[in-house]
Formats: C-alpha cells, sequence, structure tokens
C-alpha cells in the first residue's frame, strides 16, 4: 500500500533533522501504532504522510493513488454549521454521490453515535461530541489509508468504544490505519504493529502479536526492599529477574515456578504491593523502551 | 460541486454569525438614518427660512421701503419680533443719513445657535436692502423718480435698477459634488460605502478560524485548487455586497420618506450602478483576501480591517464631506478608495452622470482590486502551503 524509502525531514534552520532514515512498508489491513515521546518526529512523519511537508530525503511509494483521510488533533470543521450539515458539506468535499453518498453519511453517524445531534449545531456539542463529529468526518472519506491523531482524546469510555471499534472495522475491511495515541491501551488494542519514534529514528519496529506471544511473566513490588532469601529462591528455581525500582520482573516461568514463589512470598512481612502475573503490557514495554517517558 | 459547497458554507456561516449581520446591515443603515436625519437641516437642496426680526426706533418712508426689500430678498423668511432671534436694528437717524458718505449702516445681532452661513446670508440682504433704500433716497433727492408712483412701483424700479441677468452653468458630473449633495444623497452612499467595505471582518476573521480549527488542514490535503479556495471566499462576500448596496439604495429611496427625510431618487442608467456595485465590491473582496492573509489571528484581523475602513473613511470624505474639509485633506482624500466610489457615486445622484463619466473612479478601483488581489493571491497561497499539522498533546 505504502512504503517509506529511507524517509527524513529537517525543518528549515534547525540543525538536527526531525526524521532520519524511516523504512516502512504499511500494508492494506493493517493498523500501525505510531509511539513516541514529544519531539520524537510523529508529527513531522504524519505531515509528511498526509503532504503537508516534502520529505527533504527519501521518498513515499504509493501502490496505486496517493489515497488519504485523516482525522487531526484540532477539531476541524465548522462550529458554525450544524453537525450534519458539517458532514453533507465534506461529503461534497470528497465528491461522495448517490448510494455511497447515503450509506457512508449512515456508516459514519452510526459509528460516531451521533445520530440524534445531526441537528444541533457543532459548537454547541460537548468536547465529547466534537472529537466523535471530528472522527467521523474523517472516516466518512473513502480512502486507502487513514491518518488518527489523538483522535480520542476527551471522548467518554462508551464512546471510545465506538471509535475504536470503527477503527477496527477499517483495517477489518482492508484499509490501512496509522494510529497515534498517547492511551497506549488503545494502540495495543487496535494496532496490529508498532512503530516507536525517538528523536526522529524508529527504535522500534513490533509486530504485536509478538507482544502477545510473550512469555508470561510476573511482576513484584514491595513497599520497602526485597525480601531476604528471594534471590536465593530464584537461584534454586534458574530463573533470572530484572530489577525495577520498586521491585522486580520474572520474564518467563511455568506453572510449579510459579506456585513456588506464589508460597514464598504469602509467607513473608511485608506483603507485597504489587503481584501480576500475564504477559508485559505494551506500557511496560514502552516505557521500558523509551528510557521511562510516556 | 466543491466549489458550490465551500460557497454554501461560506454563506451559513455568515447567516448565523449575528455579529457579522450587525456589522454589515443594522451598523450603515443607523449611520444612514442617524446622520441623514442629523444633516437634513445644514446640507439641503433649499436653505431653510431665517427668523429675524426687525427694530425701527423712527418709522419712515425709507425703514418701510428698507422692510419691503429685505423681505424680498429673503422671500421664506419671516421679519418679525422676538426674543433669541437674528435682529437688524436701525439707527434713529436712519432716513435722515442715508446719503450720508461715509455711511453708518443699521446693526446686526446674532443669537449665539446662529450658524456662519446664515449671518452671511442676512448680511448679504441687509447689504442689498439697504443699498436699493439708499439708491431711493439718490434718485427722490435728484428729482429723478417720479413721486406720483406707489410703494410697489418703487419698490419694482428700484429691482430693475439693482439686479442683473447672471447665468449660472452647472458643471455637472464632474469634480466633487459633495457640496451640491444634500444630506439625502451624502448619506446613502457614504455610509453604504462604508457598510460595503466592512466585508473584509468576517472575510478575514472566518479564514483565521478555519486554520486555527484546522479545517483549512483538511481542505489542503484533499487537494482543492488555490482557485477553489479563493473563489469559495471571494464570490460569497461579493454578492453580500451586492446584496448590501441593494438594500441600503432602496432603504434612501423608501426608508428616509417614511420618516419624514428626503428621499433618495436614483436618476440615470441602472447599468452605471451595477458598474458601480461590482467595482467596489471587488475591491472590498480583495481588501479581505489580503487581510486574510496577513492577519494571523480573529483578534488581528478585526483590528488590521476595522481600523484600515475606519482610517480610509475619515479622510475619504465619508465621516466628513470632502466639502468642508480645508485643500490640503481634501487632497488627501483621494487616496482613499472610500473617495473614489463616493465621488462616482455623487456624479451619478448629484450631477446626474453616465456610465462614461464615473467610469474613471470605477477603472481606479479596479486596478486598486487588481493590485490587492494579485498581493493577496501570493500571500495567502503562501498562507495555505504553511498550514501545518498542529499538535497540542
Amino acid at each position: 500500500m505504502l512504503e517509506l524509502r529511507n524517509l527524513g525531514y529537517r525543518y528549515p534552520g534547525s540543525e538536527r533533522a526531525a526524521l532520519q532514515g524511516i523504512n516502512l512498508h504499511l500494508r492494506a489491513g493493517q493498523c500501525l501504532g505510531l509511539l513516541g515521546s514529544n519531539g520524537a518526529g510523529k508529527t513531522t512523519l504524519l505531515s509528511l504522510l498526509s503532504t503537508v511537508l516534502a520529505p527533504s530525503s527519501g521518498e513515499l511509494v504509493w501502490d496505486g493513488p496517493r489515497s488519504l483521510a485523516l482525522v487531526p488533533q484540532q477539531l476541524a470543521f465548522y462550529a458554525g454549521l450544524k453537525v450534519g450539515e458539517n458532514l453533507k458539506l465534506f461529503a461534497d468535499l470528497y465528491r461522495l454521490r448517490s448510494a455511497e453518498r447515503r450509506e457512508r453519511l449512515q456508516l459514519c453517524i452510526d459509528c460516531t453515535g451521533l445520530a440524534d445531534k445531526l441537528q444541533r449545531r457543532a459548537e454547541s456539542l460537548s468536547g465529547g461530541e466534537q472529537r466523535r463529529l471530528n472522527f467521523a468526518i474523517g472516516l466518512l472519506q473513502p480512502a486507502q489509508l487513514y491518518l488518527f491523531d489523538e483522535a480520542t482524546v476527551g471522548v467518554d469510555a462508551q464512546s471510545r468504544q465506538l471509535l475504536l471499534a470503527a477503527v477496527e472495522q477499517l483495517t477489518a475491511s482492508g484499509k490501512a490505519v496509522i494510529y497515534t495515541s498517547h492511551y497506549l491501551e488503545e494502540v495495543e488494542r487496535v494496532a496490529q504493529r508498532i512503530l516507536l519514534l525517538h528523536e526522529g529514528q524508529v527504535r522500534l519496529d513490533l509486530d504485536t502479536t509478538q507482544l502477545l506471544g510473550a512469555d508470561h511473566g510476573l511482576l513484584l513490588e514491595w513497599p520497602a526492599q526485597i525480601p531476604a532469601g528471594f534471590d536465593a529462591l530464584l537461584s534454586r528455581l534458574q530463573l533470572h529477574a530484572e530489577m525495577l525500582p520498586k521491585g522486580l520482573r520474572i520474564a518467563a516461568l511455568n506453572g510449579e515456578q510459579l506456585a513456588a514463589i506464589s508460597t514464598f512470598v504469602s509467607a513473608q512481612t511485608p506483603l507485597p504491593t504489587l503481584m501480576r502475573f500475564g504477559r508485559p503490557s505494551l506500557e511496560q514495554l514502552y516505557l521500558r523502551l523509551n528510557g521511562g517517558q510516556l | 460541486m466543491r466549489l458550490l459547497a465551500l460557497m454554501r458554507k461560506e454563506g451559513l456561516l455568515l447567516v448565523r454569525d449575528p455579529h457579522a449581520l450587525a456589522v454589515l446591515f443594522i451598523m450603515p443603515a443607523l449611520f444612514l438614518l442617524l446622520m441623514a436625519g442629523a444633516m437634513s437641516s445644514y446640507m439641503q437642496d433649499r436653505l431653510p427660512p431665517l427668523q429675524l426680526s426687525l427694530d425701527v426706533p423712527q418709522p419712515s418712508e425709507a425703514s418701510d421701503f428698507f422692510r419691503t426689500a429685505l423681505q424680498a430678498q429673503l422671500p421664506d423668511s419671516q421679519i418679525g419680533t422676538g426674543a433669541n432671534v437674528a435682529t437688524v436694528r436701525l439707527a434713529a437717524d436712519f432716513s435722515d443719513t442715508l446719503l450720508a458718505t461715509p455711511h453708518q449702516g443699521p446693526t446686526l445681532s446674532f443669537p449665539a445657535q446662529f450658524d456662519r452661513l446664515s449671518r452671511q446670508r442676512l448680511h448679504s440682504a441687509v447689504s442689498i436692502a439697504l443699498a436699493q433704500t439708499r439708491l431711493l433716497a439718490y434718485l427722490q433727492d435728484s428729482g429723478a423718480l417720479d413721486p406720483q408712483l406707489s410703494a410697489a412701483e418703487r419698490l419694482e424700479l428700484i429691482q430693475q435698477r439693482t439686479q442683473s441677468q447672471i447665468d449660472q452653468q452647472q458643471q455637472l458630473a464632474n469634480g466633487d459634488l459633495s457640496a451640491q449633495a444634500n444630506a439625502t444623497q451624502m448619506s446613502v452612499p457614504a455610509w453604504l460605502i462604508f457598510g460595503m467595505f466592512f466585508v473584509v471582518l468576517p472575510m478575514a476573521g472566518g479564514f483565521q478560524r478555519e486554520q486555527q480549527s484546522g479545517t483549512l488542514l483538511r481542505l489542503r490535503c484533499l487537494g482543492l485548487s488555490l482557485r477553489t479556495l479563493v473563489l469559495s471566499k471571494v464570490l460569497p462576500y461579493m454578492a453580500l455586497n451586492l446584496l448590501q448596496f441593494t438594500l441600503l439604495l432602496a432603504l434612501g429611496v423608501y426608508g428616509l420618506p417614511a420618516l419624514g427625510l428626503e428621499p433618495l431618487s436614483l436618476p440615470g442608467n441602472p447599468l452605471a450602478y451595477l458598474l458601480l456595485a461590482i467595482s467596489i465590491a471587488l475591491t472590498t473582496s480583495c481588501l479581505g483576501l489580503l487581510l486574510a492573509a496577513l492577519a494571523r489571528s480573529t483578534e488581528q484581523a478585526l483590528l488590521l480591517g476595522g481600523g484600515i475602513n475606519i482610517l480610509l473613511a475619515a479622510i475619504g470624505g465619508i465621516m466628513v464631506p470632502k466639502s468642508v474639509m480645508p485643500a490640503a485633506m481634501a487632497q488627501l482624500a483621494e487616496v482613499s478608495p472610500m473617495s473614489w466610489a463616493l465621488d462616482a457615486f455623487l456624479t451619478l445622484l448629484v450631477g446626474h452622470g453616465s456610465l462614461v463619466d464615473i467610469a474613471p473612479w470605477c477603472l481606479r478601483l479596479l486596478l486598486l482590486a487588481a493590485v490587492l488581489g494579485g498581493l493577496g493571491l501570493f500571500l495567502f497561497k503562501q498562507r495555505v502551503q504553511h498550514t501545518q499539522w498542529t499538535t497540542h498533546y
């Protein structure tokens, strides 16, 4: 669908490249979660993808004509128009006609739960409703690639589920999606691939199935120090622990090893403040790779 | 289809913006009504009658003749008695000193509210009536007057000897006609032009909101051409200008007489009015485009647009007619496009000019529109190209 070959960008007057050496092949039906701390280069990459900026180096190669829809962070609609008028305006601008127009309008209204708000002026909607309208306008556009930039900020939990389901529906229907959000659980849910940017470069390009398939681990935290004898227990069980600021994490362990640790821990005073068994979350992975920065 | 959709959007946003509607329709309409009313006694086709009294301590045949001659000079005015009116006081020896040289004439006494023009009118009328009275005295003294003539016949004879036929030619449709315009002819076009220029405010402000909200980013990513974007701004506001033009002229024609003021008449070719309306509308739309590209926020657009309009109106003879400005200020007014538009309007309304007569002013407006539009287009393009993907989180 889209290939980025050694893509780079340097802002005029800046000594450092905002983005450099980005190589990426995005497939149809794939959702890419784009992560990175502030200044990592996410916005620059989105600007290059949407042709707001022209690359300083490298190239963007589309498989077929460029076909892109976007949901920017800003509430990019006309506040003085009604919800329905905004949607119809953008339907006209997207050149939607007859049956396709009706179908897409209905789909967007259903996906964003705006059916009872069509006659209300956009400026009179709540923050979350405005965010849903912004989302609907992006979703309305027929495209092969959809960019979502912090699209769910300020949206209530129920509406968020609607919007995330809409993103999942897009990928299921063969569209490519690039999704950026500071809500990592959202990215974890919708993305099949994670691209972590750091200082303008790709730090991690990970298939989330790798994350899902990762060995189950144990996370332990104590209010003070790790109890005496715990190191000896780990040696006996032939386990290795990764030390964390408040405790430790054991990357992979089986049922017997888990039972032995549980028996040891339950006999200690004080008890651990946290004891969690499962696969590592994206947030834990992100924090570890990004030096503790969200 | 895209252009029509964007134009429809501009129209809907305008109709729902009460502030813009107030500035574009209510403000000029109120100014028009207020100023037409306020200036109706000062700027009128016929000068108002004067209220004056004639104080005659020693009535005589000569003082009676003076009264009749003075009344003939001020036919609409009432010469009587009363307080707080201008007074013409004759000396007690008025009839005895008529042939004296040098001659001491009557004393004029003006109340405070008596304006300069009225003082001059009264002074001229008294001078002529006094000269006629003195001529009568001279003719009587020299025996050249038939003593059998009645008072009316004497006045007629003296008037024949003192009045000449002076031909006057009006060079209408040429030059600044504000001095000849009545309050209606001055106020309607002046505040109409002022109101039309105010479309720059919603035009430039709307563009700022479009950029700040990110809708411009959406439009840009859609690959809309610059031509579509510019036309979607310029055409609706030109249409709005033409609507303002029509409604405010209608207010002058039908609204002013309903309030007891002089009605506006629209002599001449309707095409001349259309040409003028289009010339003004193009100028204001191109100025709006330039301001839209120059301003960086809605507040800046408001200040820039409002400030420029008020300045152009102040120097362009909108707020103060050019006819009462000193020569240097009147010359400065020539730099204001509002002055060009007003001169063209007065050429039609007062000078009964034709399409050819207003063509030079319209050409000036159109040339300015081309310059403003060209610069606006260049800066607008830059502005659209520099629209960035903005992040808040």
